[in-house]
């Protein structure tokens, strides 16, 4: 997959580098060049100097619709436009922005866009969010009998009730996130798109929670 | 959230979906935050300047409003005949209240 | 009315002040602490409520009444934050009518209700239109686009070729979805009505909706 980066601080060259290492490409673009300096000698990817909400550097930048797009720069405005951006104007479904106000957070969720909070922040969850092939263990019980991980509910399982998730995947949904409010759902909750989940499920569990999640296979 | 939160406990709050604190439609004004429930009755796609957009008529037995939801050409679980909540402040648009991105739950059949 | 500007750079400074002479109530937001204090002190403009604070913050927005504002003006020099202050005025608080700059011109497609903004003003685009304006007779002029490209205020003065030289407003043809707003005629505005007889020179100033702009380009320019 085609990874664009936006914003070469800690967090972006971090996210950077580690999919240079993998088989995805990546381009990282910033307004300043000095900022690559970050990404070391040996980066494999690519870099652009640029503005990332602007759609002639995206375009250059080899933005297509099944590409992903992290919005990572040091303001929580500028992530946002890059966000919709990439969404509205040019269909990219893998968008995440990274938000510094979680009382922004709320307002930029319902238009859609998946945001991670500063606090939350490591570029271990913007590749989650991103590539939806890495997986986030959020805690790993002692016997190792057990594990709570974190799904983002596609569109497809909208309308599926809390309850019956649980017992297709035989897990239960300890906290849900909507809207960027979290609570404890009740069995009857219904799920709805780009809700976060934090499941715990046994510990080979994974594909069975993705399958009744709904999600494709290996794009979990 | 549109929906009233129950304490289970005195640490544990749990949300309670099925008892959605709703205004009638023909009760709510511009410019009020407001929360309305209704079933969804017509659904069009309204692009402006070549951006997609989403806007969906919600219907209770008192009126309609129009929620828009901007850069977006579906949602899911979002369909002719759903049950729908939505919470966000409205602006008059010529008879009727028109939502922008507001919050939503889907509600039970 | 009551207005709220976000940005107290020269151009908020100068809305604020002749909003204020014109007897609404201005509120100015700014981030900049000495610009606050400043404007605080001296009190200028004359009559503006301050508020130092982030215009894009929920909290800003309704510390200063956006809930009831009339009109959000977002000026400040920064594209981003007109954007995102435009989005929460529309969003959060349905102000009616909500005005935002373009500082560079090549984000003014965003500046739509995609945004919610209502009218955006670009000044490097408005001085081109005024220099084309100046230089260019025969021509279609774009001068101002409003309701987020729906409708644009243009202007042609008619040179020799024209089609509508000696001919009345009604004979024009124009479509249904223009108007002739005023027709400049050495130096004062004629006020155009059904039959007004337009003439070489004249500066016709046409509001234009839609699709239409061709339609009237060919009536006015040929």
């Amino acid at each position: 997959m085609h990874v664009i980066v936006v914003g070469c601080g800690r967090v972006g060259s971090e996210v950077a580098l580690s999919l240079a290492s993998t088989e995805h490409d990546v381009i990282v673009i910033d307004r300043r060049a000095e900022a690559f300096r970050r990404l070391g000698d040996d980066f494999k990817g690519a870099t652009m100097v640029g503005v990332g909400f602007d759609r002639d550097v995206l375009t250059e930048a080899g933005i297509t619709p099944t590409c992903a797009v992290a919005a990572v720069t040091s303001g929580d405005n500028s992530n946002i436009l890059i966000a919709r951006v990439a969404r509205e104007t040019f269909g990219v479904e893998h968008v995440v922005a990274r938000i510094y106000d979680p009382r922004r957070a709320s307002i930029y969720e319902r238009l859609g866009i998946a945001t991670v909070a500063s606090v939350a922040w490591t570029s271990a969850r913007v590749l989650r969010h991103l590539l939806a092939s890495e997986t986030t263990h959020d805690w790993i019980d002692p016997t190792a009998k057990f594990t709570m991980v974190e799904r983002r509910v596609p569109a497809g399982s909208a309308g599926m009730s809390v309850a019956s998730l649980e017992s297709a995947s035989t897990g239960r949904v300890a906290l849900f996130g909507r809207f960027g409010e979290s609570s404890i759902p009740s069995p009857a909750t219904l799920l709805q798109e780009d809700d976060v989940l934090h499941v715990i499920i046994p510990a080979d569990g994974e594909t069975v929670l993705d399958a009744a999640l709904k999600l494709p296979e290996g794009a979990r | 959230m549109v929906f009233r939160r129950r304490k289970q406990s005195d640490d544990l709050t749990v949300a309670t979906v099925c008892e959605p604190l709703a205004t009638l439609i023909s009760d709510t004004q511009a410019r009020q935050r407001v929360c309305v429930c209704g079933k969804v009755t017509r659904m069009t796609a309204r692009p402006t300047a070549g951006q997609p957009a989403l806007a969906v008529s919600i219907s209770d037995d008192t009126g309609t409003v129009t929620a828009v939801w901007t850069g977006r050409r579906a949602i899911g679980g979002i369909t002719l005949g759903r049950r729908i909540a939505i919470d966000g402040v409205p602006v008059m648009r010529g008879d009727h209240l028109e939502f922008t991105n507001p919050g939503y739950t889907l509600l039970p059949r | 009315m009551k207005v709220i500007i976000a940005g107290a750079g020269s151009v908020g400074r100068y809305m604020a002040g002749q909003l204020q002479d014109s007897g609404h109530q201005v509120t100015l937001i700014d981030n900049d602490p000495a610009i606050v204090t400043q404007g605080r002190a001296t009190r200028t403009p004359v009559g503006v409520t301050w508020c130092l604070g982030d215009a894009c913050e929920v909290a800003t927005l309704t510390g200063v009444g956006a809930a009831d504002a009339d009109v959000v003006a977002a000026v400040t020099g920064d594209d981003e934050d007109n954007l995102v202050v435009s989005l929460l005025s529309k969003q959060e608080f349905a102000v009616p009518r909500v005005v935002a700059r373009v500082n560079n011109p090549k984000n003014e497609w965003m500046f739509t209700d995609m945004w919610g903004v209502d009218v955006s003003v670009s000044t490097p685009h408005l001085l081109t239109g005024l220099v084309e304006e100046a230089v260019t007779v025969g021509s279609f002029v774009r001068l101002l686009s409003l309701e987020g490209g729906k409708a644009r205020l243009a202007e042609v003065t008619l040179a020799s070729g024209s089609p509508a030289i000696a001919k009345e407003l009604t004979e024009l043809g124009l479509p249904r979805e223009s108007t002739v707003v005023a027709v400049l005629r050495d130096g004062h505005v004629v006020v155009p009505r059904g039959d007004t007889v337009l003439h070489e020179g004249d500066e016709v100033l046409v509001l234009v909706a839609g699709g239409v702009e061709d339609d009237v380009r060919r009536a006015l320019v040929g």
